[in-house]
Order: C-alpha cells, then sequence, then structure tokens
C-alpha cells in the first residue's frame, strides 16, 4: 500500500469536508476561514471569515451538490498546501455545470485553515 | 482617471502574460527560468518536481504549435506576502480542437525576483458532464 504524501492526506481531508459543509449546511462553512481569508467567487473579491461566510449563505439556491473530478494538491515553501479542484455542481433543478476551485491552506495554532479561496464556474472556459 | 490596480495583481498579469508568451512563441526551453529552484508542477495529475523537471517536462510536450487564450484571471494576496492566481482559458494544439484549461500558479519573491513556486494544470475535460 502506498501512503500518501501528508500534504496530500490533509488536502483531500479538506476538500472531502469542504463541500460536505457547503452541500448540507454552508452558514457553518466559517470555522475553515480566518479574518484574513480572501475568497474570489466569480471575480467577485471578499476580505474576511464574515464576508466570505456570508457571501456562501446569499447564494440563491436552496439545494446544492458537488461532484469532484479532479483534485490536485501541493506542498508550498511556506508549509502552506495547496489544492485545485475540478468538478460538476448542481443547484436545484439547474443544468449540471463544471466548476473550477483553488484554496490555499495554512496551520495556525494547530489547526488547518483556509487563508485563500478562489471559485470560478467552468462557463468561462467556452468563448 | 487611472485605475488602481493592486500590486499583486499587476504582478500577477505581467507573469501570466510572460508564461503564456513564452509558452506559445518560443521552444519553451526558457520556461524554466520562470520557477524557481524547488519549484512544483503537477500536470495533468502527474508529479513534477524541481525547476530542471519541470523545465525537461514542459519542453517535451508533444506538439508543434499551440496558443493558449485567456478568457478569466484572478489575484490573490496570500499571509505569506506570495501571490496567488488562477487561470481560464481554451487552448489549441496543431490541428485539434480547442480545448478548456485551468491552471494555478503561486509566485513568491526570491532573490529580489518573483518566481513560481506552485503551478498546476489540467484540462477542462474533466467538467463536461457525462
Amino acid at each position: 500500500m502506498v501512503d500518501q504524501p501528508l500534504w496530500e492526506q490533509i488536502g483531500s481531508s479538506f476538500v472531502q469536508h469542504y463541500y460536505a459543509v457547503f452541500d448540507s449546511e454552508r452558514e457553518n462553512l466559517g470555522a475553515i476561514y480566518i479574518d484574513s481569508s480572501c475568497l474570489t467567487w466569480e471575480g467577485q473579491q471578499y476580505q474576511g471569515k464574515t464576508a466570505i461566510v456570508d457571501k456562501l449563505k446569499s447564494l440563491p439556491f436552496s439545494k446544492i451538490a458537488h461532484n469532484i473530478t479532479a483534485q490536485d494538491h501541493q506542498p508550498t515553501p511556506d508549509c502552506c498546501i495547496l489544492s485545485m479542484v475540478v468538478g460538476q455542481l448542481r443547484a436545484d433543478d439547474d443544468p449540471i455545470m463544471g466548476f473550477h476551485q483553488s484554496f490555499l491552506l495554512k496551520n495556525i495554532n494547530d489547526a488547518w485553515v483556509c487563508t485563500n479561496d478562489m471559485f470560478r464556474l467552468a462557463i468561462h472556459n467556452f468563448g | 482617471m487611472a485605475c488602481n490596480k493592486e500590486v499583486w495583481q499587476d504582478l500577477g498579469e505581467g507573469f501570466v502574460q510572460e508564461y503564456y508568451s513564452r509558452f506559445d512563441n518560443t521552444n519553451r526551453m526558457e520556461l524554466g527560468n520562470l520557477y524557481s529552484p524547488e519549484a512544483c508542477l503537477t500536470w495533468e495529475g502527474s508529479p513534477y518536481q524541481g525547476r530542471e523537471a519541470i523545465a525537461s517536462k514542459l519542453a517535451s510536450l508533444p506538439f508543434k504549435t499551440i496558443k493558449h487564450i485567456i478568457t478569466e484571471q484572478d489575484f490573490q494576496p496570500t499571509i505569506d506576502g506570495c501571490i496567488l492566481i488562477m487561470v481560464f482559458g481554451q487552448l489549441k494544439v496543431d490541428d485539434d480542437p480547442p480545448m478548456a484549461f485551468h491552471q494555478v500558479f503561486m509566485l513568491k519573491s526570491q532573490n529580489c525576483a518573483w518566481a513560481c513556486t506552485n503551478d498546476v494544470f489540467r484540462l477542462g475535460i474533466h467538467n463536461i458532464p457525462v
């Protein structure tokens, strides 16, 4: 059995947790962000845990399901973890859409938090 | 009225422009110079460690011509003073149909120059609904 590098274990656990919480109770995502976190959501910037959670809570759908098709994780020189996710999502009864999301995770006080988050729907790829 | 872009956005845009210009318009041998010595690249799920391995991978990609068209790019500063970049676009290789791609870069200032320490590339094919 091949052991996954630590950053892959942490990255994939984070990704699993993030989308599980997002799809069930996204108002609880605040715990993974800190006051200096940044989110770029479809090109709009949100700064800090409160603004980020407010944005995610205000997204206009009742239900959502994410399906991850690929995820990549790398360690960074400052001991953070960079994770890139590619997948599909379905909001309410809308058609399935592709999405891309990147996270930067940092260990602060023995907990891995998300300091940077960038999300885009895949529609931008088809010009 | 001048639009005041953040410094990280300027630096990020400059890097993205240079990266794809070298990628599309040269034999890609000089792409390695954009990376730090210990940089990581994940190319379609395969990892490459270090500037030499990365340069070698990129120079050996099996096509004659390639063109990238960037449709969106996002930039963020990180707590440790790095710059995180996410790029979306399409690419056309030789006579193949255009394909979507998605790439993430992290830049760090080392020895008074910005270098890429992390690079993750994937084609957008994973998003097409089954």
